[in-house]
């Protein structure tokens, strides 16, 4: 295993040329086996003012992620994604509970009561990965430099599982800048009216 | 009517009917085609009224259906267990929930797309395909619009399955099928037919099921015209006109346009007005049938009268009395009544014209004509059956003198009288006047003589009784000639001929009398018409002489001049006698030429003799009522440049008995010339002394019959002692004429008399002799 390291920058737009916000890159090893992430470090799902904060978030497998529910009302938090099948109730304000999720996938997350509330939970089983800023911009450093697939993937991205993928080289010679531009669906407009 | 007369009609009933049928029958197609039209534009106009009043139920409807699918659509939708079963990809569970879903809604199709196109609910594979190709169209958002599947147009209505990803959509299929379609019907006020139909990529369109699958092509035309915008046409299919909507349908995104075609055939609009049609037709029929009914009577009651007036006119055309009835009181009641007066009136003219044709004016007895009429068919009877028929001409012997003495007046009077009485006496025999008292008498008989005698005697004494008119008794007497066909005359005029003479006869008979003709009258008639005919060339061939009779002056001792005297030596006959043919001269006319050649002649000759030698011409009365006596003496005189004091014109007192004011202003004017004019033959005749003070004559000649009676009859010479001296004291000379013994010279002599004419001294001369005796100075025997 070399023990050289390199940078991954990527920036991610939509075809109208906007930044892809939340988007999660995620690096994967060719040829030899990904390391398994280290589900240590905290992890948290805020429930405040019927929604779920943040929209888009990663964890690595066996993380434990925290649900908290700030909002006077109560939440039935549940997912039926292959990755992990849950279901919180969580009594009003301050009630949390703890999911450890052991199976990497995306988790979509919905509120039983509240149908306008959702959010993506990404669980990995790479210890690079991350989601973009506001600008649709993610850079990951320390990565081996060696070939490895890069993976982008956002909810409205329209593609097979809402995600795509690059095969390359890292060096440690140079940052490596990556840029993606990728088909986005539209956002519902309002998830919870139209019924 | 110029309108009518393309058409000829023979009848003004014809015409007046069939105007009036024709402008009722145009009024009435105003009428209904008026009515038809409103009710058409009406009923149209209600038609999409309802149209598109149904259409917006339709899409209320529509709105109402897709949100009650929707609901049920949502409801299964957010279920957590069905989610969780979709999820977990628990196809018993979800083919259950979906049959429950059928079940509850009352849907044969109900099924479910993933995101990824699987289909869970649908058996067909056809279905399946179209089914799976709709994940592409349909969003996470409800969709509801219209969408083929299995070859059917399907209102579709899908709702997004959320966990709380989109994982798929429940979509619910209901088929717009005929079913669909009446129950939409239904609902409207209006019995419309509605269907669905589905554009095709070659523009033409389909319908939703197997009815309307392959439409006319004027349906598929008239959806392609007019889908867009929606608006109610009208369309000339098979089924007939009919008004119809096409409505677009709201269709799932990538669906093909599909269209509710709301229909409603014009023929059932109209049928609620049907009875109203047919009331207009029967009004309009029976209106017909009623205007001709009046017009033909009431044309009736105007040509009727006109019929009958045109026969009318024509009888009476033909000369037969026609008349009208009169029913009323109106323009054609009032022809009829003038036609009828008309008509009368005519027939009365004719009747008098014919009357004044016929008959005497004056008396009412039949006149010439009608004598002439009457007299040619008894002649014809008697030559067709034998017998005999009494041409009787009467003569009034005074009618002259009573004419002269008592004024016209008395003399018609008497002459209707005598009229009357004839008529009244003698109503077995034909009587007519013929013009002045000439009356005739035709009576047909068996040959017994006897009766002819009878009937003259008869009407002779009819007019010998006395007639008192005014204050005068006037007793008629009368001459009658008797002629008697077929022996005097087998024509009119041989037997009036004969008639005449005879008559003529009964005068010279000393009348009062008849005679019956016989054959000598004709021959003396025969004589007097060939001396007629012969005096007519007699100036022409010089025939006629002057001869001069002198008249001795006493008192000059000398001659004092002639007297011209005519003179006809006739080729054959000799001399003919003036008192033979000097009346024939008169009653033809012909005295007025020969008077004149006689002035002409006279005149010449005298302008030939010493200076106091005078010459005398006689002027006949004929020739006083002839217009240009002075201008015929004036001419004398100029051409043979005789003083006019030479010239002495002899008249006898005839001349006033005609006219008598004209006469004296001829009179007057030829003594203003210078002429003198002696009065002859005074003493005879009707001798009135009151001529001698109408016109200062000249000169007074003393008729023979008093010269002649001088020594013969005691008296007569007091007479011509009273001649001479009246005419002394009115200045007049005086001549006795006739003087042929020298004792008749003696007492003329003594009693003053101016101057002697007679055979004494000479008898009339031929001119040279006369001439010559001039010369010889020829002293008066007696002296």
């Amino acid at each position: 295993m070399a023990a050289r390291a390199a940078d991954l920058d990527v920036q991610i737009h939509s075809a109208s040329g906007a930044p892809v916000a939340g988007a999660v890159v995620s690096v994967h090893l060719v040829g030899q086996p990904t390391p398994r992430p280290r589900p240590g470090g905290i992890y948290m799902i805020d429930q405040q003012d019927i929604q779920f904060r943040p929209f888009i978030s990663t964890a690595p497998v066996g993380a434990s992620v925290m649900f908290m529910n700030h909002d006077p009302v109560r939440h039935h938090v549940y997912s039926f994604s292959p990755a992990k099948r849950f279901e919180l109730k969580l009594a009003s304000k301050q009630q949390n509970q703890a999911v450890t999720f052991d199976k990497p996938g995306i988790v979509p997350l919905g509120c039983n009561i509240h149908d306008r509330m959702i959010a993506y939970l990404n669980v990995v089983d790479t210890p690079w990965a991350k989601t973009a800023d506001a600008n649709g911009h993610v850079i990951l450093r320390g990565l081996p430099a060696t070939a490895v697939t890069v993976t982008v993937w956002h909810p409205y991205l329209r593609a097979p599982g809402n995600g795509v993928s690059r095969n390359f080289t890292l060096s440690d010679a140079s940052p490596h800048s990556e840029r993606f531009v990728v088909a986005m669906r539209n956002p519902p407009r309002d998830p919870g009216s139209g019924y | 009517m110029v309108l009518m007369r393309p058409f000829g009609f023979r009848q003004l009933r014809t015409r007046l009917a069939v105007l009036y049928a024709g402008l009722f029958a145009i009024a009435m197609l105003c009428i209904a085609g008026l009515l038809y039209g409103v009710v058409v534009h009406n009923s149209k106009a209600q038609v999409r009224k309802e149209l598109i009043a149904n259409g917006t139920v339709f899409d209320r409807l529509w709105d109402q259906q897709t949100s009650q699918l929707r609901g049920a659509a949502g409801v299964l939708a957010r279920d957590f267990g069905f989610r969780a079963a979709v999820a977990t990809n628990d196809r018993g569970t979800i083919e259950s929930a979906l049959s429950n879903l059928r079940q509850r809604v009352g849907l044969r199709t109900a099924f479910i797309i993933d995101v990824d196109g699987n289909v869970t609910g649908l058996a067909e594979r056809g279905e399946v395909r179209e089914a799976s190709a709709l994940s592409g169209r349909l969003d996470q958002g409800m969709v509801a619009g219209v969408a083929p599947l299995g070859n059917r147009a399907h209102k579709i209505v899908a709702a997004p399955i959320m966990a709380p990803a989109l994982m798929g959509w429940v979509v619910f299929a209901a088929e717009l099928d005929q079913q669909e379609m009446r129950s939409l019907e239904r609902l409207s006020a209006i019995p419309l037919s509605a269907a669905v139909y589905q554009r095709r990529e070659d523009g033409s369109w389909r319908g939703a099921d197997e009815a309307t699958k392959t439409p006319d092509l004027a349906i598929s035309s008239f959806i392609e015209a007019n889908w867009r915008h929606g608006q109610p046409a009208e369309i000339d299919g098979a089924g007939g006109l009919s008004i119809a909507l096409a409505k677009p349908l709201p269709t799932v995104p990538g669906a093909p346009p599909a269209v509710l075609l709301l229909q409603y055939p014009m023929r059932l609009a109209l049928s609620p007005y049907r009875p109203l049609e047919i009331a207009i037709a029967v009004i309009g029929v029976l209106g017909l049938a009623l205007v001709v009914m009046a017009t033909w009577r009431m044309a009736r009651s105007i040509t009727l009268p006109i019929s009958l007036l045109d026969a009318a006119a024509d009888k009476l055309a033909d000369g037969q009395l026609a008349s009208v009835p009169v029913n009323s009181q109106d323009e054609l009641g009032r022809l009829a009544s003038t036609f009828n007066r008309m008509a009368s009136d005519i027939v009365d003219r004719e009747q008098r014209i014919t009357h004044l044709a016929f008959n005497d004016l004056l008396t009412g007895l039949p006149n010439r004509a009608n004598f002439t009429q009457h007299l040619e068919h008894q002649l014809r009877m008697v030559e067709r059956r034998g017998g005999h028929v009494a041409l009787l001409c009467m003569d009034l012997d005074n009618f002259k003198a009573i004419n002269d003495t008592l004024g016209h007046p008395t003399g018609d009077e008497l002459l209707r009288r005598i009229a009357l009485r004839l008529g009244e006496e003698l109503g077995d025999a034909f009587v007519a006047r013929l013009g002045g008292d000439e009356f005739v008498l035709v009576k047909p008989f068996d040959g017994e003589a006897g009766t002819i005698d009878e009937l003259a005697r008869r009407a002779l004494a009819a007019v010998e009784v006395p007639i008192q008119i005014n204050e005068h008794a006037l007793d008629g007497k009368a001459s009658i000639g008797i002629a008697i066909a077929p022996a005097d005359g087998t024509n009119n005029n041989s037997l009036l001929r004969s008639a005449e003479l005879a008559l003529y006869k009964a005068k010279e008979a000393g009348r009062g009398t008849y005679r019956f003709f016989e054959e000598p009258m004709n021959a003396i008639a025969q004589s007097r018409r060939a001396i007629e005919v012969d005096l007519r060339h007699a100036l022409g061939k010089g025939e006629l002489e002057l001869h001069y009779q002198p008249l001795f002056h006493l008192a000059a001792d000398r001659i004092g001049g002639f007297e011209a005297l005519l003179r006809w030596n006739h080729p054959i006959r000799g001399a003919i006698s003036p008192t033979e043919f000097i009346p024939i001269a008169e009653e033809t006319g012909l005295i007025v030429q020969i008077g004149t050649w006689v002035m002409q002649e006279a005149c010449r000759q005298a302008a030939q003799w010493p200076e106091h030698v005078r010459v005398a011409v006689n002027v006949s009365s004929i020739q006083f009522q002839r217009p240009g006596l002075s201008h015929v003496v004036l001419q004398a005189l100029q051409n043979s440049g005789l003083q006019p004091e030479r010239l002495e014109i002899e008249i006898t007192e005839s001349i006033f008995l005609e006219r008598s004011d004209s006469t004296l202003q001829l009179l007057h004017t030829l003594r203003g010339l210078g002429v003198r004019v002696a009065l002859d033959d005074f003493g005879t005749g009707y001798s009135s002394l009151s001529y001698l003070q109408s016109f200062p004559f000249d000169k007074i000649k003393i008729d023979r019959s008093f010269v002649v009676a001088l020594q013969t009859r005691p008296g007569a010479a007091a007479i011509v002692k009273a001649i001479i001296d009246l005419a002394d004291a009115l200045g007049m000379e005086t001549t006795a004429e006739g003087v042929e013994e020298p004792g008749q010279l003696a007492t003329l002599q003594k009693q003053g008399a101016t101057s002697i004419q007679g055979f004494l001294f000479s008898r009339p001369l031929p001119a040279p002799e006369a001439t010559r005796l001039l010369k010889s100075r020829l002293k008066l025997r007696a002296a």
